[in-house]
This record gives C-alpha cells, sequence and structure tokens, in this order.
C-alpha cells in the first residue's frame, strides 16, 4: 500500500479501511463466484444425465436390456454431489465452507462425467477447466481441496484399479503423483494469477481508501472553511451592526450634545440678563413696597405703585425661571421623599388643572430618597402638571406616578450625561395631543411654546430640565400625537434620611433689630433701598459700595458690627473673598449674602455651601427683614 | 472459532454428504472395475467356426453385443490397436444376434464403427453360434491365433468398463504382433453379457487366466 499521508493515525485508518473494502471486494468476488458455480452445478448434473441417456441409456445381457447404471449414477449420484454446493451457495454464500465444498464436489463432478464418458481424455479437460473454474473466487485455499481430490482419485484407484488409470496393472507406487503433478502444474500457474489478482485487488481497495480519505478530508476541510467564512460573515454582520449602532448612538449624542451646548448658550444669556435685572426688579418691588407702606389707603396713587410692585413681582418670576432654566438659581436642597412633595402639591394642583381632568397618583410606597430643593421639586411639578393640562382643552387624565430604578451601564453609555445607578423616577403622564417630533426637539428651549400668544412664556419646560440638571438628574419624554405625553424624571437617589418638609408661612410683620449691619453692594440703587429697609427695621446700618471700603469699616468702626449683608457677585473682590479677610477682623460678625444668581463665590454647581446664609434677589423689603433677623439669630443661638 | 449450533449441523451434512458421495463413488469404481464373466477360450482356433482363419499371420475375433454400451470402448481400442498392428493381423468383430430379433437389429452404432475400422471384418452371429465356438460369454472377449491356430491371447481390450485409454490387453496384443511376446495372455472382459445369464453386465466375477504382473 502507497503511504500517502505521513499522520500515523491517518495512514492506520486507511490502511483499516482498505482492508475493509479488500475484504468487501472479496466477499462480493466470492459470492458471485459461489452462484455462478450453483448454476454450473446444474447445468453439470443435467448434462450428465443427458450424456449417460445418450451414451449408456441402456444395459444388455444377451436379448435382454434394463436402464443403465450410468443413467442412475447420473441421477442419483449427480444429484448428492450437486445437491450440498448448490444449497449452500444458495444459503450461505460468501462462506468458506461453501467454497470448499463447492471445489470438491466440482472435481467429483468431473470424476463422475469422465466415467459417465467412457473415460474420454477430452472430458479430463473438465478437471482443468473446474481449476480454472475455481480460480475465480482467487483464494487459493479453495484450490487445496481440489487438487487433493484429483490426486486421491488417482492414488487410490491407482493402488485398487492401477489398470482404469495407468492402463496396466502393476505401475510404481509413485505413479500417481504423475498425474496430480499436472494438477499442481496448473495449480501453479493459477496460485501466480490468484496472488497477482490479489495484489491488485489490494491495490485497488488501497487507492480507494486514500481517495475516500481525501474526499473525506476536503469534505471535511469545506465544512470547515464554510463555517469559518460564515462565522466571519456573522461576525462582519455583527461589526456592521455594531457601527450602525455605535454611529448612530454617536449621532444621538452629538445631537444631545448639540442640544444641551444650545441649552447652556441659552442660559448663560439668560443668566446674565437676569443678573441685572434682579438688581433692577429688587429696586422696582422694593421702591413700590416701601412706598405703598407710606401711602394711605385711599391715596390715589396707592394702584399705580401696586400696578408696579405687581409688574415687578411677575418679572421677577420670569427672572427666576430664566435662572432656573439657566441652572444660575441658588438651590438649597434637602433629603426629602417625593411622595411626600406629590401629596404636598395634589390639592394645589387639583386646582391647577381644573374639574375636566382627573388626576391620578400611583405612589411607590417603598420610595427611594433624593436631595433637591423641595420649592424647586414643587415647581417641576407644577410646569408638567400646567403643560399637561394645557395639552388636554376637553379634558383626560394626568397619572402622577413614582417608582425605584435602576440605570445600568449600557442605558448610560447610550445616553449622554447620564451615570449607572439607582435613581428616583417621577413620571407625569397625560392623555393629551402629545407632541411631534420637531416640538419635542425644541420644547425645551426657553420661550419657545406651541400655545397661544400671551397664554405661554415658553418657559415652563425650561424651567423644568434647568431645576432637573441641576439637581443631578435627568429627564425624558415620550410622546405620541393624539395620544399624550410621558415625561420621566430621574434623580439621583440617596440614603439619607428624609427631613420634615416644612411649609414657609408668609411673613406679614417686618421683625425689627437695633444691632449694626454692614451693607455692602456695588450697585447703588440696591445699596439704597437695603439701606433703607434696614434703618426702617431699627438697625444702625454702615454702607459700602466694595470690598475694600468695608474692610475699611470693618476697621475703623468702633462699635459691634453684627452682621454683614454682601452682595455675592462684586468688581474687584467678590462677597466670599470679602467675608474671609473681615473675619480676622470681625470674627463675632455674622453674614448673609444676596444674589441675583450664582456663582462658585458662595455655591458650588448652584447648590449653596451649608451654614452659609443667603438672600435671593429681588427681595422684599420683609424678606430682607426675615433673613436679617433669621441671620442674626443663629449667630446669638450659635455663640448661646 | 465457536461451534454454534448452526456450525454443528454444518458440519454434520457436510460428513454426510462426504460419506454419501464416498460411497457413491466407491461404488461406481466398483462398477466400473468389475470384469465380466471369465472364460477360457479354446486353445486352438475352432474347427468348426466358418471364419477363416488367417494362413500368413495372426487371426483376431472380437466378440461383440450390438447395443452393448461398454463395447463402444472395446471398439475404439481395437481401432488403436488394428493402426498398432500395422496389417499383422486379420481381425473379426462378431455381432451376437439373439433369437427373436427383428432385422438388422444388430446394425447399431457399434456395428458401424466396426466396420469403419480398416482391417476388420464385422460378421453377424447368429444366436451366438460363434461365440460358443470361441467360449466367448461377455461383450469385449478378444481371442488372438497364430496362423497355426494356436491361442496367443484372450480378454478384454479396455482398462475398465466401458473405458477408453492405455490398458494391459491392447498393450499385450500389439506386443505379441510385434516380438511374439507378450507379458500376460489373459486379461479380465469388461462388458456385457453376451447372453441372457444375469440382469447386468458383469455376471461372474472370475477372471480366467488374468496373471497379476507385470
Amino acid at each position: 500500500m502507497r503511504e500517502m499521508n505521513t499522520d500515523p493515525k491517518t495512514a492506520e485508518a486507511i490502511r483499516r479501511r482498505a482492508e475493509e473494502l479488500f475484504t468487501e471486494h472479496q466477499q462480493a468476488i466470492f459470492k458471485r463466484t459461489d452462484r455462478m458455480f450453483a448454476v454450473l452445478m446444474g447445468i453439470q448434473w443435467v448434462a450428465g444425465i443427458v450424456a449417460a441417456l445418450l451414451i449408456s441409456p441402456k444395459t444388455w445381457a444377451g436379448p435382454n436390456s434394463q436402464t443403465h447404471t450410468h443413467v442412475w449414477v447420473a441421477i442419483f449420484l449427480g444429484g448428492i454431489v450437486s445437491a450440498l454446493p448448490i444449497a449452500l451457495a444458495v444459503t450461505r454464500p460468501g462462506h468458506a465452507s461453501t467454497r470448499y465444498v463447492i471445489a470438491t464436489a466440482q472435481m467429483l463432478m468431473s470424476s463422475i462425467l469422465i466415467h459417465l464418458t467412457g473415460g474420454r481424455i477430452e472430458t479430463h479437460f473438465h478437471v482443468f477447466g473446474s481449476l480454472a473454474f475455481l480460480s475465480f473466487y482467487r483464494d487459493l485455499r479453495v484450490l487445496i481441496p481440489a487438487t487433493v481430490i484429483v490426486a486421491a482419485d488417482h492414488f487410490l484407484r491407482g493402488v485398487f484399479w492401477p489398470q482404469s488409470v495407468y492402463g496396466v496393472f502393476a505401475v510404481s507406487s509413485w505413479r500417481w503423483l504423475e498425474h496430480a503433478g499436472w494438477v499442481l502444474f496448473e495449480d501453479t500457474f493459477l496460485y501466480i494469477a490468484i496472488k497477482r489478482s490479489a495484489s491488485e485487488m489490494w491495490d485497488i481497495a488501497a487507492r480507494t481508501s486514500e481517495i475516500e480519505s481525501l474526499n473525506e478530508g476536503l469534505e471535511s476541510h469545506v465544512v470547515e472553511r464554510t463555517n469559518q467564512l460564515a462565522a466571519t460573515s456573522q461576525e462582519l454582520e455583527k461589526e456592521v451592526a455594531e457601527r450602525s449602532l455605535t454611529q448612530e448612538a454617536l449621532r444621538a449624542s452629538e445631537e444631545q450634545l448639540r442640544q444641551a451646548q444650545k441649552m447652556e448658550a441659552v442660559g448663560k444669556l439668560a443668566g446674565g440678563v437676569a443678573h441685572d435685572f434682579n438688581n433692577l426688579l429688587t429696586a422696582i418691588i422694593c421702591n413700590s413696597d416701601l412706598t405703598l407702606r407710606r401711602l394711605e389707603h385711599e391715596d390715589p396713587l396707592r394702584r399705580n405703585v401696586e400696578g408696579i410692585k405687581s409688574a415687578g413681582e411677575r418679572a421677577a418670576s420670569l427672572t427666576r425661571q430664566l435662572l432656573a432654566f439657566s441652572r444660575k438659581q441658588v438651590l438649597q436642597p434637602k433629603v426629602l421623599n417625593l411622595n411626600d412633595v406629590v401629596v404636598e402639591t395634589n390639592k394645589m394642583l387639583r386646582r391647577l388643572i381644573g374639574e375636566d381632568i382627573d388626576l391620578l397618583t400611583v405612589l411607590e410606597p417603598s420610595l427611594g430618597q433624593v436631595k433637591a430643593d423641595p420649592g424647586q421639586i414643587d415647581q417641576v411639578l407644577i410646569n408638567l402638571c400646567v403643560n399637561a393640562r394645557d395639552a388636554m382643552p376637553t379634558g383626560g387624565k394626568i397619572i402622577i406616578e413614582t417608582a425605584n430604578i435602576y440605570i445600568d451601564e449600557e442605558y448610560a453609555r447610550r445616553h449622554l450625561s447620564v451615570r449607572p445607578g439607582w435613581y428616583v423616577m417621577l413620571v407625569v403622564t397625560d392623555t393629551g395631543c402629545g407632541m411631534d417630533a420637531q416640538t419635542q426637539e425644541r420644547m425645551f428651549e426657553p420661550f419657545f411654546t406651541t400655545k397661544e400668544v400671551g397664554k405661554g412664556t415658553g418657559l415652563g419646560l425650561s424651567t423644568v430640565y434647568g431645576i432637573v440638571k441641576q439637581s443631578g438628574g435627568n429627564v425624558w419624554v415620550y410622546s405620541e400625537m393624539g395620544r399624550g405625553t410621558t415625561f420621566k424624571i430621574y434623580l439621583p437617589r440617596t440614603d439619607q434620611v428624609a427631613e420634615q418638609l416644612q411649609v414657609d408661612n408668609a411673613h406679614d410683620e417686618s421683625p425689627m433689630g437695633t444691632e449694626t449691619v454692614l451693607l455692602v453692594e456695588d450697585e447703588e440703587m440696591v445699596r439704597r433701598m437695603a439701606h433703607e429697609i434696614l434703618l426702617m427695621n431699627g438697625y444702625q446700618v454702615l454702607e459700602s459700595s466694595h470690598g475694600a471700603e468695608a474692610l475699611d469699616k470693618c476697621r475703623q468702626h468702633e462699635g459691634p458690627i453684627h452682621l454683614m449683608l454682601t452682595d455675592v457677585v462684586m468688581p474687584q473682590m467678590s462677597g466670599r473673598e470679602l467675608a474671609e479677610h473681615a473675619a480676622p477682623l470681625r470674627p463675632e460678625m455674622r453674614v448673609l449674602y444676596m444674589s441675583g444668581y450664582t456663582d462658585d463665590a458662595i455655591v458650588h454647581h448652584g447648590v449653596l455651601d451649608e451654614g452659609v446664609a443667603f438672600i435671593e434677589k429681588p427681595f422684599t423689603p420683609n424678606t430682607l427683614a426675615h433673613k436679617v433677623r433669621a441671620a442674626l439669630d443663629a449667630g446669638v443661638a450659635a455663640s448661646n | 472459532m465457536k461451534f454454534t449450533k448452526a456450525r454443528i449441523l454444518l458440519l454434520v451434512v457436510c460428513v454426510l454428504w462426504l460419506s454419501a458421495t464416498g460411497v457413491g463413488v466407491g461404488l461406481l469404481w466398483d462398477y466400473e472395475n468389475t470384469p465380466g464373466t471369465a472364460s477360457a477360450a479354446p486353445a486352438q482356433w475352432p474347427e468348426a467356426s466358418r471364419l477363416r482363419r488367417s494362413a500368413d499371420g495372426a487371426t483376431l475375433v472380437l466378440l461383440a453385443h450390438p447395443h452393448c454400451p461398454c463395447t463402444r470402448a472395446s471398439l475404439g481400442e481395437l481401432s488403436r490397436l488394428m493402426a498398432q498392428a500395422e496389417g499383422r493381423v486379420t481381425a473379426y468383430v462378431l455381432f451376437v444376434k439373439p433369437r427373436g430379433f427383428a432385422v438388422e437389429w444388430e446394425k447399431t452404432d457399434l456395428w458401424s464403427s466396426a466396420e469403419a475400422i480398416p482391417g476388420v471384418r464385422v460378421v453377424r452371429d447368429d444366436e451366438g453360434v460363434e461365440a460358443g465356438r470361441f467360449r466367448a460369454a461377455t461383450s469385449g472377449q478378444v481371442t488372438l491365433y497364430d496362423r497355426e491356430g494356436r491361442l496367443l491371447f484372450s480378454g478384454g481390450i479396455t482398462s475398465a468398463r466401458g473405458h477408453e485409454g492405455d490398458n494391459a490387453g491392447r498393450a499385450a496384443i500389439v506386443s505379441l504382433l510385434h516380438t511374439d511376446e507378450a507379458g500376460l495372455d489373459e486379461t479380465p472382459v469388461f462388458g456385457c453379457p453376451l447372453f441372457a445369464q444375469s440382469d447386468e453386465c458383469q455376471t461372474g466375477k472370475e477372471v480366467g487366466h488374468a496373471r497379476d504382473e507385470h
């Protein structure tokens, strides 16, 4: 066998397969030859009978005749000799025993035919023909019984009836070997032929096995390569899909960034305007308030001044919303439970939305805490509900839900500025007209409104957006035209314990005091107003227009200075810096900051530092009086 | 090898088959090699014979049954013998015709075969008269007399029943014709009984004076 494959395992497998194929081929030959001999046996049997009937049908004894013994021999002995090989060839083809019986029977049949034909020399060729035919088996062992039968025939007849074989009555005891020799002579050629044939069969089996192995290898290689290609294709498809998703996410992120930058820009603009506005509005509101205090109830100017004050307050409200949107307002966050906020505002909300709209609340009993400015959260709820109301002119439902939710890495990765973790979700859903994509894209922009002129400021959702973002949360909107809108607000969950919400009672009476207050304000209008209010409330006032002057006052004033009321954003020296410089000079002096918007002086990311007293511009005289009194009292309490 | 029931059965069947065929072949061999009734031919040419003995050389007489298939081999051997004799012998083939048979009953293929042998005269022997004179009992019986009428040989010229081929009888006659010497002067005769003495061709087991030697 040629060893084409150097792998020992494969070579062994090929050799085994070759053996299988060789055996299969051999078996096929055995079976086929068995069948051929079965047919031949039948033919020979019939031929023997025919020959007997033709050559020696009867035997005679004088005038008497009867069937010749040869006829009976042909029928019965021929039948017996043929029967078993035919039966075995039919029932047990391919078995070695079948071949040996056939070989034996074939040679016996030669003997019978020779006798039936009167020992004609021509019939002796049947012996050699039979040997040749037996070689069809390509099995050397088959020749053995055949040769033995022929040799035994000659040997035994040579012993008992030598004349019948050799034509003489006495022969050498080895004479039988001459006859057997000729048979062996033929056997030699048959041996060579069989060996060559078997060798060729083995070659064919080996080649077939190798071809099968190659085909198998080729097929498995093709399958393997196909699988690899399929895997690569899948990988590519996955990569393309991932790339597509990434591009989509990138586009969304870019859009979010663009939107955020736009909002930031608008916010900065609004914040800058609001700062100056607040100073102006402080002056307007306080002046009108003070004027109203001095006017008699029946004074015809009272209505005008009240109008001025009202307009100032509305303007202040707008400014607050602008600041809220631009995240420049000062938050005073507390740990709170959003369920409490919802419950607290429920009554007011029902009043706001009217009777045509059902307000449903679905609150999570085990809701987590958040840290936020409760007033601002009120504002968020109010703005969203008012928006929802305006989207349902013919009535509908507003559902307020709360829930705990975990934002995973995957979600956070796909949304800009969202961090993974636990959040508390506040959901406001309406069954209103919904928003189209264009509206959704612009809904948080300040002054963008779909309402009629005069019905909306365009600051409601902007405020919501600003408050939520400033509180470290996120807001997401899902809206379908004609079906409604859902706002989802996610605020970071905190483990701190919620504080009891305190209702901010209106301060009707301005508290009085006699302490000395150092007033520092660069804006003259505000400084004068504050000065006047403080004086009205009984305080001693030292006035400065900037930080350096205030420090001088601290050094030069001989009496105690109980409180420094200072603006935060001032040129040259901020209120915070002033407080730091003044502290060594007047360690007992309390500080009350006032500002229209935040910067990093006293707040960080819009959140007021712990323990810092603060009054937001624009304020009213009464508010200022309360804040001053509270700051002074806090100092007393602390010193006690 | 496991001896399962099937294998044992197969073995038994094969043994029985071999035995049966062995017995059958043995009987066949015995039949083929059993000679006919032995008879002692007259030592001198029977004077009563209608056949004319050759004065120049030997005279051969073969007694045959015209329907005996075994005799076909004897005629074949006679043909070879005549070829080998090279004219040194006058040969007669007498076909015994029993009484009561139709005309030309004796004219069989054997008659034709005998006629076809050069130098052989074919004669009908009604009721076996001549056969009786030569004391022949089995078809294929050959007697050979010299020019003086002395018996040289008596017996068959086949090696077995109906079996052509080299045989001691032919060899002895050829030798006598060429050298006046023969290894033996009697051989067994294989053929059908010329007369109704038994059912089979072989009617007796006694072999005349056949010598078991070279």
